[in-house]
């Protein structure tokens, strides 16, 4: 695994030649990203007759365009109609959606387009360079450690509920609680599943995230003419390309934020199992923590939209370290990509960076190479992506309500899905029109699962000593990190506060 | 001569032809056609996994079934019912199938049929057996390459010292079953810790969490680069070339446990399907042991690069039963370790 720049030029001028793939499988991710439920890990199942017909340099590069794009589509309707196209882009209305409300959605589709590319291009960059460092990590965040990284994301329901502290964190434990729901980890004991058998894998998550965000929003919007204020409908309407040159200049200045979000994704997506939904959380909580205006965001900030969104495009380079490094997939993706890579004979690990040093760097050349070619292709595409929010919401709300019904079923194509998604909608609804954050829900129904999954994992390690949390050098060094974390924006109100009135 | 049956065409003989395509049709789609002797099957056969697609489950069936839809000349449908150790499965197939022989189960027998053992399903077990069984793949206790144990003797003697942390995919499980047999025999302390699945626990092995994993032998096998085999939990060896310098646990260890085949798939019935249509349940077993002779099929096996010696040529009910009956029985021995009342 040396670097060899001769070897890194060829795969990039080599992996150019394949435009004529990476650009259909990048508007082929771009929609399925888009549509909820319709995952690239799905998209890439239903067209494994044809990846597995290709020869493996070109299967690859195929699917990690379709990837890279379906992660950046995900956001695509988590900022228009408030609808995440995927867990990992729960994270992203938080701030965008507010801005379409505003009328900039053009805008913020800019931000998060170049946020995503750029985002996801240094991940890539960086993994390319440094994975012989990154494959090691995953050898020393284990289960304590991820422990702490579960926090640091499920700590976001603090920030939220530092609003309406009550409500922030009744809002927070309910999702919680959703989250517990199913067999447990350990001995597969059915709890709380109300005798649903489609409950005891726990809550699915597709369902809970279109009903909370977009079931909600579509019985929310339907009060209204437009998803748009009378004002936000104007700007639209005159919007010209001013909104995504706006949008890209803004998104560029922030280019240090842009950096460092990535690069928690990259972290996090090194871990096998952890996933972008985590990383988003935790990236926004960290940009949260670290800015001078902490209370702007959820109210259309733009580095709380660039935040999730360059942390769940660092994630992608980041889960296939594992994969190709020691043959574990770091996401459902990369499973199905390992799949595709042992049919036609190709064995994961170090040797492969020897054997076939082509094959094993070619998905980050490929991942490159997509992004680059996604400035060119999607960025344009803002202005007239953001014209759906015009759209009447008598049009609008049985779109989105048959739209994400759809969705719902698809990943476990139980009706009953279909049923819980218009649950949470309704659960959403009354949140929402009752001052409780639905994201606060979201966070405790997407982490809580994990952060229970390891919690179990570690005492069943240690036989009942809750102790071991605090056991590694490099978990204690991140509790310190967590807890300064949460102290931080305190100590900085406060001396804000002495500042003034000195 | 069509225009002259249009020209005689009369309301009367319009609501007959209609009345009577009507009758077919509706007799097309119901069982009453299937009473008149229609041949079988007549339709697509569907297939309940109790885990999710893209495992070990999903691969053996689609290899099969590639191959025996050509026999039955109606094609498979699998729905995936992952959910409790594959407890959402069974329920649902018991709860929801149709006992006609057109809805069968495919599933992974030892694991299980341990669920059983641990807390039991809804629905009486003697309401469906298994049958067709397609692999014999034992489980067995591994390491990674860059593990400092080289030999079982040596994390038995670790064992002693301090708790041994074994990764498996689940507690219901007869590699687990193994390792907790194996540290029970030899006082070692063994700690299973269930992490949901092969993927997971050969993460949990390859990254240092785990000492060792307890798992089917296919997988690892096949990832020999990566990990090590160093006890295996079967009377034979069933792959030495891929498999080499690996204990037999009995012989090394003079124990007497029954083979725990870790990976052993099979397709399930309901009992009342068979006993209502022998005949069609009959036409299954035909079709299907064609099925494993057929030089088409061990080329579809081949493909899935898992070592041909781990999968069976052959099958019996009165082996099936046997090895249910075996499993249940050491099952219900470390009844204790498996629900953690220990």
């Amino acid at each position: 695994m040396e670097f060899d720049p001769g070897l890194f030029i060829g795969l990039f001028a080599r992996t150019f030649t394949f435009w004529w793939l990476i650009l259909p499988a990048i508007f082929l991710g771009l929609v399925v990203g888009a549509i909820p439920g319709f995952s690239a890990a799905n998209t890439i199942i239903i067209l494994l007759p044809m990846t597995l017909a290709m020869d493996p340099e070109t299967g690859l590069i195929f699917m990690v365009a379709l990837y890279a794009s379906s992660r950046m589509g995900a956001g695509i309707p988590a900022i228009l109609v408030n609808i995440p196209g995927t867990a990992g882009a729960a994270a992203t209305p938080l701030d965008g959606y507010p801005m379409t409300k505003q009328g900039r959605g053009q805008q913020a589709l800019a931000i998060s387009f170049v946020s995503s590319v750029f985002g996801g291009l240094l991940a890539t960059v960086i993994t390319l360079l440094a994975m012989p460092w990154l494959s090691q990590l995953a050898f020393y965040l284990h289960s304590v450690e991820m422990i702490v990284i579960m926090l640091f994301g499920i700590s976001l329901i603090a920030t939220i509920a530092a609003r309406d502290t009550l409500k922030g964190l009744i809002a927070g434990f309910f999702g919680l609680m959703i989250g517990y729901i199913g067999a447990d980890v350990v001995y597969e004991t059915p709890r709380g599943t109300f005798g649903f058998l489609e409950l005891y894998d726990k809550v699915p998550l597709i369902p809970a995230l279109v009903g909370l965000f977009a079931v909600s929003e579509a019985f929310f919007v339907i009060e209204g003419e437009s998803i748009l204020s009378k004002r936000g409908r104007e700007a639209m309407q005159k919007a010209g390309w001013a909104g995504t040159i706006e949008g890209v200049r803004i998104a560029l200045s922030k280019w240090w934020h842009i950096i460092w979000t990535s690069m928690i994704g990259l972290v996090i997506g090194v871990v096998p199992g952890a996933g972008a939904a985590i990383a988003s959380f935790v990236a926004y909580q960290q940009s949260r923590t670290f800015s001078k205006t902490p209370e702007l965001y959820g109210t259309g900030h733009v580095e709380g939209l660039i935040a999730p969104e360059s942390a769940n495009n660092g994630v992608t380079s980041g889960t296939l370290v594992p994969l190709l490094v020691i043959g574990i997939p770091g996401g459902a993706t990369a499973a199905i990509m390992l799949v595709v890579l042992q049919y036609h004979g190709v064995t994961m690990g170090p040797d492969l960076f020897m054997d076939n040093p082509e094959l094993a760097y070619g998905p980050f050349a490929a991942m490159a190479v997509t992004y680059f070619m996604m400035i060119f292709t999607i960025a344009p595409l803002a202005r007239y992506m953001s014209r759906i929010t015009v759209v009447s919401t008598i049009y609008m709300s049985p779109i989105i309500i048959s739209f994400t019904l759809v969705g719902a079923f698809v990943p476990r194509q139980y009706m009953f899905d279909m049923y819980l998604a218009l649950v949470f909608g309704v659960i959403g609804y009354i949140a929402r029109k009752t001052g409780y954050h639905t994201a606060a829900i979201l966070i405790g129904v997407i982490l809580g699962p994990l952060l229970e999954t390891y919690f179990l994992r570690v005492l069943k390690m240690s036989e009942g000593d809750i102790m071991v949390i605090f056991s590694s050098a490099l978990g204690n060094v991140m509790w310190v990190a967590l807890v300064i974390c949460l102290a931080t924006p305190y100590m900085l109100q406060r001396w804000r506060d002495r500042k003034a009135a000195a | 001569m069509l225009d002259d049956y249009f020209d005689e065409l009369d309301r009367r003989r319009f609501l007959m032809g209609s009345a009577a395509a009507l009758g077919a049709g509706i007799l097309a789609g119901t069982p009453a056609s299937e009473a008149f002797g229609a041949k079988f099957p007549s339709r697509n056969i569907k297939v309940y996994v109790p885990t999710r697609h893209g495992g070990g489950a999903s691969r053996n069936l689609e290899a099969f079934t590639s191959i025996w839809k050509n026999y039955l000349g109606v094609n498979f449908q699998a729905s995936y019912y992952p959910g409790a150790a594959g407890r959402v499965g069974y329920e649902k197939y018991m709860g929801i199938a149709k006992p006609d022989c057109y809805e069968l189960l495919f599933g992974n027998m030892g694991p299980e049929v341990l669920n059983w053992v641990v807390k039991k399903p809804t629905f009486d077990l003697n309401a469906y057996f298994y049958f067709g069984q397609m692999d014999r793949d034992p489980g067995q206790i591994f390491v990674s390459r860059k593990s400092k144990f080289k030999h079982i003797d040596e994390i038995v003697a670790e064992g002693k010292k301090r708790t041994i942390q074994i990764g498996v995919s689940r507690l219901a499980h007869p590699a687990t079953l193994g390792a907790l047999a194996l540290g029970r025999h030899t006082g070692a302390k063994f700690n299973v810790i269930p992490l949901s699945g092969g993927k997971r626990t050969r993460a949990g092995v390859a990254t240092g969490e785990m000492d060792c994993g307890a798992l089917p032998s296919g997988g690892i096998a096949r990832r020999g680069k990566n990990f090590r085999i160093l006890a295996i939990f079967d009377d034979t060896n069933p792959i030495p070339d891929k498999i080499k310098n690996a204990v037999l646990v009995n012989k090394h260890f003079g124990m007497n446990l029954p083979p725990l085949v870790a990976g052993a798939r099979a397709f399930g019935i309901k009992r009342a399907a068979v006993e209502k249509y022998p005949d069609r349940f009959k036409i299954l077993i035909d079709t299907m042991n064609k099925v494993y002779g057929d030089p088409a099929y061990q080329k579809v096996l081949k493909k899935t690069k898992v070592p041909m010696a781990l999968f069976t040529k052959s099958w019996s009910r009165e082996g099936i039963d046997k090895y249910v009956k075996d499993i249940t029985a050491i099952g219900e021995k470390y009844k204790d370790l498996l629900t953690g009342k220990s």
